[in-house]
């Protein structure tokens, strides 16, 4: 059985200016990601993998080429429509867990889902769904500031996951954790895809952590070096 | 959560820095309330029914200069006069005063009675007032205000005339504009200042406000090529060109209230800014989660002017209980009697506070809508 791409890119090219030079991050790319794959994206630094990241999340545009996520090419959406595409269908988790301090877990993971035209009784209970897949139902009330990082972090996957989207992205999702709560979030992440079909899409620096997808791809001066 | 709670909790998240703008914004408003209420008081004298139905004639030369007593006779003959009354300042100091607030003024108590109409006075008592020559008829305020009541003397020291006043209260009067002053009878001042056969104004009431040009322009005409010619105005003329004579004061009050507004502006721009500048990150995340730029928009101008709001609810508040319950003629001695935070003046603060709001939230929505998601994530908290 063939499965579908969900992400198609085609001659990605980013180029971008830092002073006076012109820096080129990403170089005509070609990549196909397949729906519920586990991909990571490796690589040293500057070799253009969040950028890459970022394009395919529909945060950052390219300067040619095209990205069709589902079909649609987002480099081709404006601001408004593409806003309204990310809260749809991209979840975001990044290295630091970036929670409002002022939320509790549960408002935190439910800010997506104020866009939506869900009622408030529908809103607490995808929120609790959530919540509990990260097993975190019980600390809901708690601020970020009263969770340790490995417990931010699955607050963070939450809210990825709290709208049903078919794409996650995660942008170094375990620089900040020891290894244990490392441990539970890339686990987490994984059960994603194999369990509820989700796309996961990661950049990484640690093999250990690539290891866990189903596919590693290697980037360096923002060219795919292997597959 | 709904949206509100998420606004009020990112207005209150730093109470310190959200009380300080509120106080400021409270205490300029509180200001700017009471600089246009001050401005009013001294630019525009209080008006009631029965004061636009009178006119002051007055020397033509100078409000100084007295006029002939025997203009009354001429008076009495205009038509579309009611009454007429010698009406001459004293100008005494009360007890041992240097300053005096109140004035005191000569009048013919018979006819008197007929212009003041508006005052209310004690059955019977103004017989006692007409009756005795050295009585006098006290204005509530200054009943009040010195303790005293009626069978009381008043003893004033002259400083414009070369004479004194030993008055014994007749009667009180209330319900005037002003309820302050001493009257008492023109024949006590004639016979102590050797009968001139002067007065220093004539207080005048017409048949209707209708008439009151026609009369001002008969009451100067009549006198027009005498030796003493006179310069007739309704009462409210009369009072507005004393206001003349303090300068300028609408330029300057409104001066100082346009650098408080500015100063404000300045104050809660900054605290706006810095604000977001602060949470730069979080609306790159809340952009990358799908909020569009018109929602956050929404959250700046929504905590700004809820700040704004908040402070001008405690200023202008504070402002109205402050001049509405404070005892204003005693602390400032009596040169302020009324000062009404009126209606219109708190309208005027609180737009203010709302263009502020507005104001406020325009600098820091623009950095956030020209902020790219990439670019924000990578601001340092």
């Amino acid at each position: 059985m063939t499965v579908p791409n969900i992400v198609t890119i085609r001659d990605l090219t980013k180029t971008y200016q830092q002073g006076e030079i012109n820096v080129t991050a990403l170089n005509n790319i070609s990549l196909d990601i397949e729906a519920g794959e586990y991909l990571t994206l490796m690589g040293p630094s500057g070799s253009g993998k969040s950028t890459l990241l970022h394009i395919i999340a529909g945060v950052d545009r390219p300067t040619s080429g095209e990205c069709r996520v589902q079909g649609i090419d987002v480099t081709r959406l404006n601001e408004s429509d593409l806003a309204d595409w990310r809260n749809q269908n991209v979840g975001f988790v990044f290295q630091s867990f970036n929670l409002i301090p002022v939320l509790t877990a549960f408002e935190n993971v439910e800010l997506p889902l104020l866009l939506t035209r869900l009622s408030r009784k529908q809103r607490r209970e995808q929120v609790n769904t959530a919540l509990e897949l990260v097993g975190l139902l019980d600390r809901r009330h708690h601020l970020p500031k009263q969770l340790s990082g490995g417990q931010e972090q699955r607050v963070a996957i939450a809210r990825a996951i709290v709208t049903d989207p078919a794409l996650i992205v995660a942008d170094e999702p375990t620089g900040n954790l020891d290894s244990a709560s490392t441990q539970e979030a890339l686990g987490i992440l994984q059960s994603l895809t194999r369990t509820a079909g989700k796309t996961v899409i990661m950049v990484t620096h640690d093999p250990k952590a690539a290891a866990f997808g189903s596919r590693s791809i290697h980037l360096e001066k923002g060219e795919l070096v292997n597959e | 959560m709904i949206i509100a709670t998420f606004i009020a909790k990112n207005a209150l998240r730093n109470k310190r820095r959200a009380a300080l703008t509120i106080l400021s914004v409270a205490v300029s408003c509180a200001l700017l309330v009471t600089l246009l209420t001050l401005q009013r008081e001294m630019t525009i004298p209080p008006e009631s029914e029965a004061a636009s139905l009178r006119v002051i004639a007055r020397n033509k030369v100078s409000l100084a200069q007295p006029l002939p007593a025997k203009q009354l006779a001429v008076i009495d003959k205009i038509p579309g006069i009611v009454a007429v009354s010698p009406f001459s300042f004293f100008g005494g100091n009360f007890r041992e005063e240097t300053v005096t607030s109140f004035a005191q003024f000569a009048v013919d108590p018979a006819r008197f009675q007929n212009i003041i109409v508006e005052g209310k006075i004690a059955e019977g008592s103004y017989d006692n007032f007409i009756k005795d020559r050295n009585s006098c008829l006290v204005g509530a305020d200054t009943l009040k205000r010195y303790g005293l009541k009626v069978g009381d003397q008043m003893r004033f020291t002259g400083t414009f005339y070369p004479a004194n006043l030993d008055l014994r209260i007749a009667a009180v009067y209330q319900g005037t504009v002003d309820d302050r002053n001493v009257f008492f009878h023109h024949k006590l001042l004639d016979e102590l200042l050797g009968d001139p056969g002067t007065v220093g104004t004539w207080y005048l009431r017409v048949e209707s406000a209708d008439v009151a040009n026609d009369v001002i322009a008969r009451v100067n005409k009549a006198f027009e090529n005498t030796s003493a010619e006179v310069r007739a105005e309704t009462e409210r003329a009369f009072q507005m060109s004393f206001m003349s004579m303090l300068g300028n004061v609408k330029v300057l009050i409104g001066s100082i209230s346009t650098v408080v507004v500015f100063t404000l502006v300045l104050v809660t721009v900054s605290t706006m800014s810095m604000a977001i500048r602060e949470r730069f990150r979080e609306l790159a995340i809340l952009k990358a989660l799908g909020f569009r730029r018109r929602e956050l928009f929404s959250f700046i101008l929504a905590e700004s002017f809820g700040l704004a709001a908040l402070g001008a609810f405690v200023g202008i508040g504070g402002a109205w209980a402050f001049w509405t319950f404070l005892d204003l003629q005693t602390l400032t001695r009596g040169f302020l009697v009324y000062f009404e935070v009126t209606p219109r003046i708190m309208a005027t603060g609180a737009t203010v506070a709302a263009l502020l709001g507005l104001f406020s939230a325009i600098a820091p929505s623009i950095a956030v809508a020209r902020m790219s998601v990439v670019k924000g994530l990578k601001t340092l908290d």
